[in-house]
């Protein structure tokens, strides 16, 4: 989903090793033709997470970043961020924001910082 | 004839001469006693020529002489064709037993009163066994907060107390014969679990267990069981004995305790919005971890409520943070971090500050200030303005 400058990629339902290539693939040649300058990964459909979903949350923004553009990711829920601290996950380096709405404020603030 | 006659009286008084254990003599219809054997001489300790013309009168207690007992055991004698009693009699020492005493009147063919015979036994083992049972009853009846019910090898309900009655409503006569789990939830009767709880009992030598069960009215309570097998010398499983007691006040007491922590803990945990979107959790007093679990998972959710961008984290209230707690509040502070809120510590002791930063934890993008009121002004111009907070998250 396209908004101005910027991309919006829901992850939601249940990720799988098939779908998880098919959504890096769709992600980052989407990022890649409009040349968006921030992407929000929005993760709020995702009520719980283990160690795989975790480090697809962690590649997409790497390639997303790799590509020239800025990866916010929003709406992490309470348990899936304790989740998400517990394991340990490398995510110390992306950024966050609570919803779309404050994501977008946060990619437009730091376009105009670049700018 | 007369020797034929006469044979047949040496073979009688022989038979009465081998009797022991009773006493078998003859009484004349004055109450006097005319024969007096080896097994009356055991029992009463008099000889033969010491009580041989006596008065029937000499083996009964003083009190009941002066009652006129002698007199009217022997009419009633008369009257129905025997009289039987219980109670004490004296031996020629004075000491006393508990004796079962039958007295039976002889006639003759035309209905003439001859006499008596009067058979004695020594019941003392057996009124004392009595005695010691009607004290195990008396002792039973007297427990009234526990319920001892008696129940056959199958289950069924042999015996009642006024405990189980106070227990459950039920008096004896509405019980007895009926199966033990009559007092039990349909859903726990469905699955067995009475019947499975006697076999387990009978198998483990005791089942001690707590449930629910049904008062008479249909109202339930909590109750702590004891089953415990009852085996014959042979090994062969009887029946069960079962002691069970009302739990539901502690049960209660337990529930509110419970209770009263978990408010404890709710209070020692708040979190409290100041601004828009801005929170903060005033940390006071010792944090355990279950406390710190509490404390964080109480903050996500605010967070996630509110839509907050800042937290204010203030420790100056907690004496003593050691590694594990300040492992815990980082990993509170990059949770919320991830959830999109910004974190500010305030109120940091040196102390805490050694801990922090000896534990080699990365301190990313965690703010800190020295008192809660500048966290708070941090915490305004991070909410008060976007492009500055962009700069807060430190990418």
């Amino acid at each position: 989903m396209r908004m101005g400058d910027n991309l919006i990629v829901m992850l939601q339902g249940d990720l799988e090793d098939g779908t998880v290539e098919q959504v890096e693939r769709e992600v980052t040649e989407e990022v890649a033709r409009t040349q968006a300058k921030g992407a929000l990964i929005d993760v709020s459909g995702l009520s719980v997470v283990d160690s795989f979903v975790a480090r697809i949350i962690s590649r997409i923004a790497a390639m997303i970043r790799l590509l020239g553009s800025e990866a916010t990711i929003v709406g992490i829920q309470p348990a899936v961020a304790l989740t998400l601290v517990e394991l340990g996950v490398p995510l110390k380096h992306v950024a966050t924001a609570l919803n779309a709405e404050q994501g977008m404020a946060r990619l437009q603030g730091r376009s105009r910082e670049r700018a | 004839m007369q020797v034929a006659l006469d044979s047949e009286l040496a073979f009688y008084r022989q038979m009465v001469d081998s009797i022991n254990d009773y006493e078998v003599v003859r009484l004349d219809e004055t109450g006097t006693v005319r024969t007096w054997h080896e097994g009356a001489e055991r029992l009463y300790g008099y000889q033969a020529r010491e009580i041989v013309g006596r008065p029937m009168s000499v083996v009964y207690t003083e009190d009941e002489i002066r009652d006129g007992r002698p007199g009217f055991d022997m009419r009633t004698a008369a009257e129905n064709g025997q009289c039987v009693t219980e109670g004490y009699r004296v031996r020629k020492d004075g000491s006393q037993f508990w004796a079962s005493v039958t007295l039976t009147p002889i006639r003759g063919a035309g209905g003439t009163l001859y006499g008596y015979v009067r058979v004695t036994r020594d019941h003392t083992e057996r009124r004392e066994q009595e005695l010691e049972m009607r004290a195990v009853e008396r002792m039973l009846d007297a427990i009234t907060d526990y319920e001892v019910i008696r129940l056959d090898a199958d289950g069924m309900i042999r015996s009642w107390s006024p405990g189980a009655e106070r227990l459950k409503q039920y008096t004896a006569e509405e019980v007895i014969g009926h199966h033990v789990s009559m007092f039990r939830l349909e859903e726990d009767i469905h699955n067995g679990l009475p019947e499975r709880e006697l076999a387990s009992a009978a198998r483990i030598g005791r089942l001690e267990s707590e449930g629910w069960r049904l008062r008479k009215d249909g109202s339930r309570f909590w109750a702590s069981t004891i089953v415990s097998p009852i085996n014959d010398e042979s090994g062969e499983l009887t029946g069960y004995v079962s002691v069970g007691r009302d739990l539901s006040e502690k049960r209660a007491q337990e529930q509110l305790v419970q209770r009263q922590q978990e408010e404890i803990l709710e209070l020692s945990t708040p979190v409290i919005q100041v601004w828009d979107k801005v929170l903060v959790l005033p940390i006071i007093g010792t944090l355990d971890s279950a406390r710190a679990a509490r404390l964080t998972e109480g903050l996500l959710e605010r967070i996630a409520v509110e839509q907050a961008e800042v937290a204010i984290l203030d420790v100056s209230g907690v004496p003593a943070v050691d590694t594990e707690v300040a492992q815990h509040l980082l990993k509170t502070v990059e949770a919320a971090r991830l959830m999109g809120a910004v974190s500010v510590l305030s109120g940091v002791r040196p102390e805490t500050a050694q801990a922090i930063v000896h534990l080699g934890i990365d301190l990313g993008t965690l703010r800190s200030r020295s008192n809660l009121k500048e966290a708070l002004q941090l915490a305004l111009t991070l909410v008060g303005a976007a492009p500055i907070l962009a700069a807060a998250t430190g990418v």
